[in-house]
């Protein structure tokens, strides 16, 4: 497995994470509109 | 015109992976090449002549899982020896040898006596499987002592036995091979009426081949049976690519 692959897998692990978290702490207001 | 945010999302991860390669392509060549270095001197520190660490991907991209190759000549435990030290060396990732199939699942040597044998063998110590002169019959006298070694055999059980026969120089060398041959079957028999699966019994005999360390070749305490259990646990594929010997 090169390098750059383990980097962009693990980068995208933490971007993917931060989108989850960032949605379930201030995003859900916007996706759950009663 | 307002941006959908799963386009948004996406750009976002095709931006994170270029970033990754724009990140790495400038550091890997130092870094792969500062592995190496510590990688070589950790397989000259383990024993391993001859081995060297590839840190390449099959495209040839700078990787951190070393394939192995050469040292083809050095034992098992040489080579997971060796294996285990790349793997130790920090920033390294699965070590593969180049010319082995399997992954083993720990550093241990794959050929390890069982405690049943130092048990047997203690049992053997001070007494032995004795049989009627000249022959293959076993003397009821060491009915107990065999019903003793397959309860010690019996923790074995899924492992190969060898049992063989040793007798001593005296008389010609065929028919001491054939005898102690003959005795060896005996007792594997014997073992068989115990309760020890016969599939896991191997019989064979030696004459007076190999005779005890120490002893005259002729020494009457040459006749002897021996056991040695040889594990033989299946090989199990794992998914975490711990360093072996192949």
């Amino acid at each position: 497995m090169p390098l750059w692959f383990e980097l962009a897998a693990l980068m995208l692990v933490a971007y993917v994470a931060g989108i989850g978290i960032g949605w379930a702490l201030w995003g859900r207001h916007v996706t759950h509109k009663e | 015109m307002p941006i959908r945010p799963s386009f948004v999302i996406v750009a976002g991860a095709l931006l994170t992976g270029a970033s990754a390669y724009l990140l790495a392509e400038p550091v890997a060549p130092d870094f792969i090449a500062g592995l190496e270095a510590q990688s070589a001197e950790a397989i000259d520190d383990a024993g391993g002549q001859g081995v060297t660490a590839r840190f390449a991907s099959a495209t040839g991209a700078p990787s951190r899982h070393p394939l192995l190759s050469g040292g083809e000549r050095l034992d098992e435990t040489t080579r997971a020896k060796v294996a285990r030290a790349v793997y130790d060396v920090p920033g390294v990732g699965g070590v593969v040898w180049s010319d082995g199939t399997v992954r083993a699942e720990s550093d241990e040597p794959t050929y390890q006596p069982l405690h049943c044998q130092e048990d047997v063998e203690g049992l053997l110590r001070t007494r032995s499987i004795r049989f009627e002169e000249a022959s293959s019959a076993i003397l009821p006298a060491s009915r107990i002592l065999l019903d003793e070694v397959a309860d010690a055999l019996r923790p074995c059980l899924g492992s190969i036995i060898a049992i063989t026969g040793h007798t001593d120089q005296s008389g010609a060398e065929p028919g001491n091979l054939a005898l102690s041959m003959d005795r060896a079957r005996a007792v594997r028999e014997a073992l068989v009426r115990r309760g020890i699966p016969r599939d896991g019994l191997r019989a064979s005999g030696v004459g007076s081949s190999q005779p005890v360390d120490g002893l005259a070749p002729t020494d009457p305490a040459n006749r002897r049976i021996e056991f040695s259990v040889i594990r033989t646990e299946p090989l199990r594929p794992t998914p975490v690519d711990t360093p072996g010997a192949r």
